[in-house]
């Protein structure tokens, strides 16, 4: 594997008494596919948030090929190259599927905010835009409002949001949250077949073992907000820690 | 398809055509209807800008009017500058003062962003109450001349003149409008409208595009209350009143918001309405809120809505029996 890409270092975040991310230090390499998995409440998702801004640590720090991304807004963090799905969908319901992806590449361009003309723009972000609804297999709802797409579009969408970017690290916050056992699948099929053919740098949060193991080269574990393990699928299938972890959980 | 696209063209076209051509053939009490009414569509269309593109809702955009007017009513009485330059200097102004205004309010969102344009709104409105030395106080500015300049440029300060140069006024910002609402900008603030979080996690700064779009928005309001001062020959602090901004925000969803035609034609039906009205009854407010409400729940999009659906169906039936 590469360089390390996005290092943290010493993350936390704490809500009064609670410590939802405690101390937690990890990296991506560039090519890798990493998953953060933990039981409910571990601290996956607030981690998510921590890097990608949309929560500020307590402590700690996040940087990105070497430079600091602690604090800066969503907005920023996104222009560096790093491009996020949210857990609950969230799209542009009344657009079509493509003015969606179209919207997401436009902001990687440094004219996205001229107030006239715009068709150089409008041609690049359509042409990367359905390119990246080619990849999840969307091109054939490219005209359907995004609000009227199956949850399991839906979500896909929203990966392909991301992938119109370009994006230097893709992170996936529980692509499968809320599908049925068959859309799961069909799912895991298409971002596995995107991951192997784009050779992507991926951070993913997910709760389905199954998803973890079919798409991840590593995995970050936590529990009550804490790494307890950072290793090799296999490794973390086998690791005594994890089990416990895990025991008597709800999975 | 081809016919069809073409059809709103020639529509657009012809509508301009009557425009230009009505001082021939209307009487001087339309006319200074018509001016009026030319000068309102500006200003509820400036708000569509907000509330139909951005879904930034307004309860203060009488501040901008107020502004645009008082700027241009003091200009022209304390200076020799010629029309067109006292009013494009008075919205530029209100647009510039704007940054500010709308700086503050996108501290805030949703119901109290509108809460702080009131504010905004009651503050100038105070303003021009105190500061009588440039404002007049209570008694407003009175006497506003259309001054022709240097150049001798009457043409736009006679009565015809005047109602031309704010049919320009209203068809130049009206493309300018359209031009903004379709460039990569537009689609910046649609994203906004529909989903505000999810447009700044795709890499835009919200915040900045909304400030923008306040600015504009009350720039294109302070130039058609640029355009009212020595339309009318006076400004006064109902300008600037909470009525006139609830009276906007009512023409631009009576109208159709998220269209900029549709405002344009709800100053038009509101103004109509009042003048009707008010002849008949004290109460013309009671109806026209009966009517406001009938649109609200019947017909959300508006007249512009209505009509747009009317004739794509009737283009429609066309196309089959033809």
């Amino acid at each position: 594997m590469g360089e390390a890409l996005l290092q943290v270092d010493g993350l936390t975040k704490r809500y009064g008494a609670l410590v939802a991310v405690d101390n937690v230090s990890m990296q991506v390499r560039k090519g890798e596919v990493r998953a953060i998995i933990g039981p409910n409440g571990a601290g996956k998702t607030t981690l998510f948030h921590l890097i990608t801004g949309v929560v500020s640590p307590t402590s700690g720090t996040v940087r990105f090929r070497g430079s600091e991304l602690t604090r800066l807004p969503p907005h920023a963090i996104c222009q560096r190259g790093l491009s996020r799905t949210f857990q609950l969908t969230s799209l542009f319901p009344r657009m079509s599927a493509r003015d969606n992806a179209m919207l997401a590449a436009q902001a990687r361009y440094p004219r996205r905010w001229a107030p006239f003309g715009g068709s150089g723009v409008f041609a690049r972000a359509r042409a990367q835009g359905e390119g990246a609804l080619e990849q999840l297999g969307l091109s054939h709802v490219a005209d359907r409002p995004a609000g009227l797409l199956s949850h399991g579009d839906q979500r896909l969408l929203e990966v392909a949001m991301a992938m119109a970017q370009d994006p230097e690290v893709l992170l996936l916050d529980e692509p499968t949250q809320g599908l049925s056992v068959e859309e799961t699948a069909q799912a895991v099929e298409t971002l596995a077949g995107l991951l192997d053919k784009a050779r992507l740098t991926v951070l993913l949060v997910e709760h389905d073992m199954e998803v973890v193991f079919r798409l991840a080269h590593r995995i970050t574990v936590l529990h009550r907000g804490g790494v307890i393990a950072d290793d090799t699928p296999t490794a973390v299938k086998v690791n005594a820690r994890v089990q416990e972890a895990y025991l008597g959980g709800i999975e | 398809m081809r016919q069809t696209s073409l059809l709103p063209a020639l529509g657009g076209l012809a509508v301009i055509g009557l425009l230009i051509a009505a001082p021939l053939g209307l009487p001087a009490f339309a006319m200074t209807l018509l001016t009026e009414l030319l000068i309102l569509g500006l200003f509820a269309m400036s708000l569509d800008l907000m509330v139909g593109y951005t879904n930034l809702v307004s309860f203060g955009h009488a501040a901008a009017y107020g502004l645009g007017a008082y700027a241009s009513g003091y200009l022209a009485l304390n200076s020799s500058l010629p029309l067109p330059l006292v009013v494009l200097l008075a919205g530029l102004l209100t647009g510039f003062v704007a940054i500010g205004v709308g700086w503050v309010c996108t501290l805030a969102t949703g119901v109290s962003f509108s809460m702080l344009t009131l504010a905004f709104a009651q503050l100038m409105y105070a303003i021009a109450f105190k500061w009588t030395a440039v404002t007049g106080g209570s008694d407003g500015l009175a006497g506003i001349p259309r001054r022709p300049g240097p150049f001798g440029m009457t043409v736009l300060t006679t009565k015809t003149g005047f109602y031309y140069f704010a049919l320009a006024s209203l068809l130049g910002a009206y493309f300018a409008c359209r031009q903004l609402v379709s460039s990569p900008f537009g689609a910046v603030l649609r994203g906004i409208r529909e989903n505000e979080p999810k447009t700044s996690v795709l890499g835009y700064n919200t915040r900045l595009y909304k400030i923008a779009a306040v600015a504009i928005a009350y720039g294109l309001g302070g130039l058609a209350g640029a355009l009212y001062a020595p339309f009318a020959g006076f400004a006064n602090t109902e300008l600037l009143f909470w009525l006139l901004s609830g009276q906007v925000l009512i023409m631009v969803i009576v109208g159709g918001q998220g269209t900029l035609i549709g405002p344009i034609l709800g100053a038009a039906f509101f103004m109509l309405l009042e003048h009707q009205l008010s002849s008949y009854t004290e109460a013309w407010a009671l109806f026209f809120g009966l009517i406001f409400i009938a649109f609200v729940l019947f017909a959300p999009e508006g007249i512009w809505g209505l009509a747009r659906r009317a004739f794509s169906r009737a283009s429609l039936t066309e196309t089959r029996h033809g």
